[in-house]
């Protein structure tokens, strides 16, 4: 009885590693395993179309070269956001891996449902980061790929850099669509443009296809975009600039918040963790210019149903690092202290004033106010609110550090 | 060491020799890490996205009635084990309610726990199919879980249980960074807002969605098997609702990532693509990582079904023959898998008739309640006739049954 038992037990190890051995090695398993340098990984996608989606894919491909990648952008057209993903494959020759993707670009007519579409039917991950075009996406993704080709910056960096370290309200894909989803019907994105400088047109040759730069052992690597065929004045980036918010409702993009405007809302509804603050200090007739680090910020929304009142609250810890505010901090009196707080709070409440006023004029609510009363105060949200009768008033508090 | 030694040779001995022994195949603190990871393991695949879907950001509450629905059947599991702690659940069955009763009993019970072991088994799958080896065939995934699953049946409760001990600082260490990301990245709980909005929704997805309870009904097993001490059942009912705190809490976070969007919750949703919600790209795929760590406890909650299911049946053929029965259970389950519940559609079907919220929220409780007033009787009629259980093997020592 013994033998049989331990019989049975040798046989079954035998058949456990047969089967691990047959399972690493059947030709499915090892066919699937591509390797590294016959992959195709998608780092940037670019939306464009509300009928006919025109998607445009910067990839990253492996060359010959030892350790050396290519970067180059195509776009495909379809109907549906996964037939363009079937075409993409087909236009690369192979699978793009989507799930690498770290920025979606949003064209000026796409409509926001095509988002969810990317995020539950292809690879693209949740928390992929959005940013909008000023109006073509594959234009913008054309940019930024030639920049990323200067700089050797990677998307990842260039966004993640913006949502945390700069005052810039960034949003993931699936935030987007949870604000949409949300009773303020509101979502935004941050539109990317292109810093340009004049230059002399490009190496030609190309005749109207991006070339395709490579970049050796992973650095950064120069050299210019052929998309130019000679001759004229051609516009090249030399960065990017974030400092605009697109806003949407259901339908689309439903206009542009300025600078300000924009710092506004993210204030109010964005991680930022670190900026540059910048404020006019009054005191004793004369105006100086501060600028301040910021430390950390919080953020609380406090409504009142019976008042139909809102009042948002931002307590900001800033450090000043100028000049102007080491003369003022020489006065060392209390007067002085507070008209550096002062300051500061005025500028920021302007900002999100701003913020409100502005996006109130598109009838939209990026303050998300409409969704906080939706929260905590439904009976009142069904019956008696309404965007723009709301009094939202705006309280900071500063600390200087 | 030479006393190790002899120990385990004499353990070695009792697993081979087909006998009923009457040595304990588990500690206490064994059974507090098998509540823990009981506790935990399956809730959080499938069902929050079932829930999201049906009753939208109400979903954790649904979750939170079944997580105390469960925590109460574990009380109950641990008061038989404490009441009980030399005969077995079956044992007690046969004393109170005679053999043929209680083959039948059994029998209804594995039926219970093989339904049980499909879904675990289904979102495990499920798991690891869409997240994990997007490109593997399921077909052949299932069995290397079928190959996990067998050994399983060939081997004892105690090795299950130190395998269990083995995995579930891992287990821990993974729910840890999963709870630090949501902590420290500023997640937005208040989305969970308002509740109870649509009463009707709430109620069907509460009836709708009750396949995931008896997760502990394992238990069943670690009745008169488990050496406990005073404070045993205290601590591993602790387990179970640190565990069960754990689940509604991800659940939560679910829920309010996807409360205004529960249309875009599919079986691709899970407690790792709501960390990219909050991480961002910044800190890379550790939380897939960490989601794979918990995932484990799904593999050992699967196992800890498949155990109790094949001794179960075992019991109710009155053979001991944990091979042929494994390897049995084994082609039923991948039969089961690959033309049913791999199936999204037919999964959905199964889990959330009404015939089938009736079946297991009944069998659920009752399995334990049995158990637990089994146990009183016998302790009652122990202390009537003054003396310790005497009659522990005369109805089953010639079953030649080995635990």
């Amino acid at each position: 009885m013994k033998i049989t038992e331990r019989k049975k037990l040798i046989i079954y190890k035998a058949l456990l590693f047969a089967f691990a051995f047959v399972l690493a090695f059947l030709p499915s398993t090892v066919s699937r395993n591509l390797e590294v340098n016959s992959r195709v990984v998608v780092e940037m996608l670019g939306l464009d179309g509300s009928d006919e989606i025109e998607l445009t894919a910067q990839y990253v491909m492996p060359t010959e070269t030892d350790g050396a990648t290519t970067k180059d952008k195509v776009t495909v057209k379809a109907k549906s956001v996964t037939e363009a993903v079937e075409a993409l494959n087909t236009a690369l020759g192979r699978r793009a891996e989507l799930g690498q993707c770290s920025v979606v670009v949003a064209g000026k007519d796409l409509k926001p449902h095509t988002l969810g579409t990317l995020m539950t039917a292809t690879d693209v991950t949740a928390d992929v980061y959005l940013t909008a075009a000023p109006d073509k996406a594959s234009d913008a993704v054309g940019d930024i790929t030639k920049f990323m080709k200067k700089s050797g910056a990677t998307d990842a960096d260039f966004i993640a850099f913006s949502a945390r370290k700069a005052h810039i309200a960034t949003v993931t894909l699936l935030n987007f669509l949870s604000d949409l989803g949300s009773a303020s019907d509101t979502a935004f994105m941050p539109i990317i443009e292109s810093l340009e400088e004049e230059s002399e047109g490009g190496s030609g040759g190309n005749g109207g296809s991006d070339g395709s730069e490579s970049s050796g052992g992973g650095s950064g690597g120069g050299g210019q975009d052929g998309q130019s065929s000679g001759g004229g004045q051609k516009k090249e980036p030399v960065g990017m600039k974030v400092e605009k918010l697109a806003l949407y409702d259901k339908d689309g993009r439903v206009g542009e918040l300025e600078k300000s405007a924009s710092r506004g809302v993210a204030w109010v509804s964005s991680p930022v963790e670190k900026s540059v603050v910048t404020a006019e200090v009054e005191h004793g007739c004369e105006n100086y210019l501060v600028s301040a680090r910021l430390l950390k910020k919080s953020v609380g929304m406090k409504i009142h149903p019976n008042k139909n009142r809102a009042v948002i609250k931002v307590t900001a810890t800033v450090e000043p690092n100028c000049d102007s505010y080491n003369i003022l901090a020489s006065k060392r009196d209390g007067e002085t202290a507070a008209a550096i707080k002062r300051g500061f709070a005025a500028s920021i409440k302007k900002e999100m004033q701003a913020a409100y006023d502005d996006s109130l004029a598109m009838g939209r609510d990026p303050l998300f106010v409409g969704r906080e009363f939706y929260r905590f105060a439904p009976n009142f949200y069904d019956k008696g609110y309404s965007l723009g009768e709301t009094i939202v008033d705006f309280s900071v508090n500063v600390i200087i550090k | 060491m030479t006393n190790t030694k002899a120990q385990s040779t004499h353990n070695v001995s009792e697993e081979t020799d087909g006998q009923i022994t009457k040595s304990k195949q588990s500690t206490g603190a064994q059974l507090v890490v098998v509540v823990f990871i009981l506790s935990l393991a399956t809730k959080m695949f499938l069902l929050p996205i079932y829930l999201i879907q049906t009753a939208g950001r109400d979903g954790y509450i649904i979750l939170s009635i079944e997580a105390v629905f469960d925590l109460v059947t574990l009380g109950i599991l641990l008061a038989a084990i404490a009441l009980s702690k030399d005969r077995t659940f079956f044992e007690l069955l046969e004393n109170v309610i005679g053999k043929i009763g209680a083959k039948i009993t059994v029998a209804v019970i594995a039926l219970f726990l093989f339904f049980k072991l499909n879904i675990a088994a289904a979102e495990t799958l499920t798991f690891y199919s869409d997240n994990v080896f997007a490109d593997f065939d399921s077909s052949v995934m299932i069995i290397v879980l079928l190959v996990f699953l067998g050994a399983v049946a060939n081997h004892t409760l105690r090795a299950l249980c130190r395998l269990n001990e083995f995995i579930a600082p891992v287990v821990a260490i993974g729910i840890v960074i999963l709870i630090t990301i949501v902590l420290a990245t500023g997640f937005d709980f208040a989305n969970i807002f308002p509740a109870m909005r649509d009463g009707a929704a709430f109620k069907r997805s509460l009836l709708h969605n009750v396949a995931w309870l008896g997760d502990f009904t394992p238990l069943l097993l670690f009745i008169g098997r488990t050496k406990t001490k005073k404070r045993t059942a205290g601590i591993a009912a602790a387990a179970g609702v640190i565990g069960s705190a754990v689940t509604v809490f991800f659940s939560i976070v679910m829920c309010s990532a996807f409360g205004n969007i529960p249309h875009l919750a599919d079986s691709r949703t899970n407690i790792s693509s709501i960390l990219q919600f909050s991480i961002g790209n910044v800190y890379g795929r550790i939380d897939l990582l960490s989601s794979i760590f918990w995932s484990i406890a799904a593999f050992v909650e699967t196992a800890l079904f498949f155990y109790a299911t094949a001794r179960c049946v075992e019991y109710v053929i009155g053979k001991s023959a944990h091979f042929k029965i494994g390897l049995a259970l084994c082609v039923i389950l991948y039969f089961v898998q690959i033309f049913a519940m791999t199936d999204p559609t037919v999964f959905a079907l199964v889990v959330s008739s009404l015939a089938t919220s009736v079946i297991v929220s009944s069998l659920s409780l009752a399995a334990p309640v049995l158990a637990l007033m089994c146990a009183l009787i016998m302790k009652k009629r122990d202390k009537k006739q003054g003396n310790a259980p005497s009659d522990y093997s005369e109805s089953t020592k010639n079953e030649n049954y080995r635990a």
